[in-house]
């Protein structure tokens, strides 16, 4: 069952590489929140316990509603364009994905003939992380770059429940939170910037350097 | 922490806590002027105490030797050393910090934000005193960088200047280089000997093959603060833009721990193969000529007074070279006058310099200059000014009867000693050495002639509209000025200390080199030339009140209509002098004569530029620019490139963790 939602969460990682409307990110990360609640939820569904149920919950609060809203009201509010500016083209960014993916489920499976682990939620988890970093590296936009901080963010996290010895539920939470603030922070940022640069290109803050 | 308790070490204890103390008003009077007076009365009776202590412990008992006390689990020491160099500080630091009563006032008034400045101020005066008591590497290391910083803190009080940005950035570059070097040396130190503390520091005769690197590495380190020929650089930058308050202090006092440096390496090194005496000797020698050369080409005062700092460190090193060859011969006579010689000449020139420095900022303060050119006249203001800057001048010139004197002597006596006792081609080599001293004294004085001449008397060059000078700039220059004189006319009672301290922990055998030496006969001298001094004023003043004065412009020689700008200048009385070095001293000029029978102008400049710092630094600054400019691309001000050299480098990071076996 878990393999395969992580597959899911994989596919979903594809469409986020080719996506070209930043509505499109806003949906994967829900879905991807959705997804991410599911898998943690599964070993409480043998063995129910009202703490394990904390950070389910949480998680799809945070994930499916509160952030995709807030990031859906800034684009409101600040009026910011639906198209998200890549600096590459699509295709080659799908195909550096796809290289990157395929790199990391080798390297994922040579790895867990050492050590015990979850092959394919860890390679998923691995690949999110990567393709995270890639839309911060590879779009303009700053909004972009804070669903790509987010999907960085669920890597993390998918990472975490592949690996054996699990993340205790305090630092789990703990990020959840952190991740919060800084998408909230990120938010107040962008709309400071709004009304002192125009455009929310990244290339714009270079020259607020002294 | 046995005898922890007795009564020099509370009082020692609690100097450093009052001293301490005079941040807390920083923090709690709002108003400038109060928080300022309160904080500096404050610091004022720390060093006081402070200097009791160090008075009344063995230094200055009637003891033969001096005690090596330990405090606080090993971690300070107070041994000859460390309270010679203690007593130095403190007392350099009472008249500076009685003149910041005065030269603060000043910026009070132009309203500049001083908090900043009296911070830093306390801050390194504790923490240069702790530098010598320290006993524990990282103690002295970290006191070592606190004490560079906090002189970098209060040296860019007037932060807007062009000026003070290119000569603090020098300072800055100057001691991130020695903090390196003396890193470097202590962790060697701590590798050879495996610990911490100072006074485990033995190089044993056994792993001797490390030696010329700890002591090359010392040399360049310390000698890089002391401000020794090659890396002397710095020091002309660095000084001239501080507050004059910090530069009299930076040039009496901070060099000086260099100087404490080289002689606590001597300690570890103990004993030391003969070439090290070389090495310091031609160094030292060098830094004194030339030191003194460039000064006589400086136009600005307190340049010229900077570089006056390398040439005195040359002279303190000659004695360190005298020292070190006597050690390594065995010769305690030797030994006992070179490094006599050495410690006396640091103590005088850190009373002498500073007693300019804070001189040369009464008058820059006042006519808003610091160059020498547009100075003249000054006698008429402030006569007793001229009086304590004349007794400077003498002093650092090495002329009787003050202090300056009697160090050079010491050193004088250490190379005729070492021409008699070591034969050979020593006294060829000795007799060399005594030339090139002499010739730095000669220097010297036409150096303070020149500045003395032109800075005093003749006429204003810049008009002077209010020169003020408060009471307090006379007590801290009178003070310098009586300790010139106290240790010139009656050195017998310093003489007495600093054999004491090299007893302790320097010489291999006693020796009566030093104190044997007819120091009462000194005395009389001084005073008979005093007396004649007297006696001619009384002389002359006998034949004026019978024949009356006749007074005229300066430089009138029976011209009616003179003008200021027709007075000598200082760079015609120097540029004699000048020419012969050119290609050290960078000096160019430039003579504009124009021609005919009614010549219309004629002009004449002159400009000298430091060689080292021209030809050796700055070039290699320049080198290492251009190679740094070949990666500059790394730096982006885009955070997308940012994170793609963090996921290079976590893959290559990746691979290696995969690949390793």
């Amino acid at each position: 069952m878990e393999n395969v939602l992580s597959i899911l969460f994989c596919l979903s990682l594809f469409y986020v590489s080719i996506s070209s409307r930043v509505k499109g990110y806003v949906t994967v990360l829900q879905l991807q929140g959705l997804l991410l609640s599911v898998i943690i939820v599964i070993p409480f569904i043998y063995d129910f316990s009202i703490f394990g149920i904390i950070l389910p919950v949480t998680l799809l609060v945070v994930k499916v509603f509160l952030i995709p809203k807030y990031i859906k009201k800034i684009i409101l509010d600040l009026d910011i364009k639906r198209m998200i500016e890549p600096t590459i083209q699509q295709f080659t960014f799908l195909l550096l994905v796809i290289v990157s993916m395929v790199v990391i489920f080798v390297v994922s499976n040579i790895l867990s003939q050492r050590t015990e682990l979850n092959v394919i939620p860890f390679a998923s988890g691995f690949s999110a992380i990567v393709i995270g970093i890639y839309i911060i590296m590879f779009r303009k936009k700053l909004i972009v770059h804070v669903a790509g901080f987010l999907i960085l963010e669920n890597g993390i996290f998918l990472f975490g429940t592949a690996v054996a010895s699990e993340l205790p539920m305090m630092i789990e939470l703990g990020i959840l939170l952190d991740v919060f603030v800084v998408v909230f922070l990120m938010g107040i940022a962008l709309n400071n910037i709004s009304s002192t640069l125009k455009g929310f290109d990244v290339t714009a803050l270079g020259r607020l350097k002294d | 922490m046995n005898g922890l308790l007795n009564s020099g070490n509370v009082l020692f204890i609690a100097a450093f806590v009052i001293q301490l103390s005079a941040l807390i008003p920083v923090a709690f009077i709002r108003s400038e002027r109060k928080f300022f007076l309160t904080s500096n009365i404050i610091l004022l009776i720390g060093l006081v105490i402070g200097l009791i202590s160090t008075l009344s412990s063995s230094l200055f008992s009637s003891s033969q030797l001096i005690n090596d006390t330990l405090l606080f689990d090993n971690w300070i020491r107070l041994d000859g050393l460390g309270l010679f160099f203690l007593f130095i500080i403190q007392l350099v630091a009472i008249p500076t910090t009685i003149f910041n009563f005065s030269y603060l006032q000043h910026y009070i008034d132009q309203e500049r934000p001083i908090k900043s400045f009296v911070i830093s101020y306390t801050v390194l005066l504790v923490s240069t005193q702790f530098i010598v008591i320290a006993n524990q590497a990282i103690l002295f290391l970290v006191s070592w960088e606190v004490m560079s910083m906090s002189a970098y803190l209060g040296m860019i009080l007037e932060r807007e200047k062009e000026e003070v940005h290119k000569g603090s950035f020098y300072y800055l570059v100057a001691s991130h280089v020695i903090v390196f070097v003396i890193y470097i040396f202590f962790f060697l130190l701590h590798h050879q000997t495996n610990s911490w503390f100072l006074s485990d520091y033995h190089v044993s005769l056994t792993l001797r093959n490390t030696l010329p690197i700890l002591f090359i590495l010392s040399f360049i380190g310390f000698g890089i603060k002391a401000g020794f020929m090659p890396f002397h650089f710095w020091l002309p930058q660095a000084h001239p833009i501080a507050p004059t308050v910090l530069s009299a202090f930076l040039s009496g006092v901070i060099i000086k721990t260099g100087i404490y440096g080289i002689l606590r390496t001597f300690q570890f090194l103990n004993p030391i193969p003969e070439w090290c005496g070389w090495v310091v000797l031609v160094i030292s020698i060098l830094s004194a000529i030339f030191g003194v050369w460039y000064a006589l080409a400086q136009h600005d005062i307190k340049r010229l007074l900077a570089y006056h700092s390398v040439e005195n460190i040359g002279i303190i090193g000659i004695g360190i070279g005298i020292g070190f060859i006597g050690s390594a011969n065995k010769i305690p006579a030797l030994e006992v006058l070179g490094f006599g010689g050495a410690l006396l000449h640091t103590l005088n020139h850190a009373i002498f310099k500073s007693l300019l420095f804070l001189g040369s900022g009464v008058i820059s303060n006042n006519l808003g200059t610091r160059n020498i050119e547009l100075m003249g006249g000054i006698v008429h203001r402030a006569k007793y000014l001229a009086i304590f800057f004349l007794i400077g001048s003498v002093a650092i010139s090495g002329i009787p009867p003050f202090n300056g004197f009697v160090s050079e002597f010491i050193i004088y006596n250490g190379f005729f000693q070492a021409a008699k006792e070591l034969k050979n081609y020593y006294p060829f080599i000795m007799l060399i050495f005594v030339v090139g001293l002499a010739f730095v004294g000669g220097l010297a004085v036409a150096c303070f002639t020149k500045i003395n001449s032109i800075i005093f008397l003749g006429t204003e060059r810049k008009e002077i509209k209010h020169f003020h000078t408060s009471v307090y700039d006379y007590i801290s220059l009178g003070i310098l000025s009586l300790l010139c004189i106290a240790i010139g006319f009656y050195p017998r009672i310093f003489i007495g200390i600093v054999n004491k301290v090299i007893g302790s922990g320097f010489v291999s055998a006693d020796s009566s080199a030093l104190i044997g030496m007819n120091w009462l006969s000194l005395t009389l001298i001084f005073s008979a030339i005093l007396l004649s001094a007297v006696v001619l004023y009384f002389v002359k003043v006998k034949i004026q009140k019978k024949y009356g004065r006749r007074t005229s412009a300066t430089w009138g020689c029976g011209y009616e209509n003179i003008t200021p700008r027709m007075q000598y200048t200082a760079s015609s009385f120097a540029d004699e002098l000048n020419i012969i070095p050119k290609t050290i001293l960078v000096y160019h000029k430039k003579v504009e004569i124009s021609k005919g029978a009614f010549p219309k102008q004629t002009a004449f400049e002159s400009h000298s530029q430091d060689f080292v710092d021209n030809k050796i630094v700055l070039p290699l600054y320049g080198f290492l620019k251009k190679i740094i400019s070949k990666i500059e691309f790394l730096s982006q001000t885009d955070i997308r490139y940012y994170i793609g050299f963090i996921l290079i480098i976590i893959t290559v990071y990746g691979i290696i963790a995969f690949l390793w076996k």
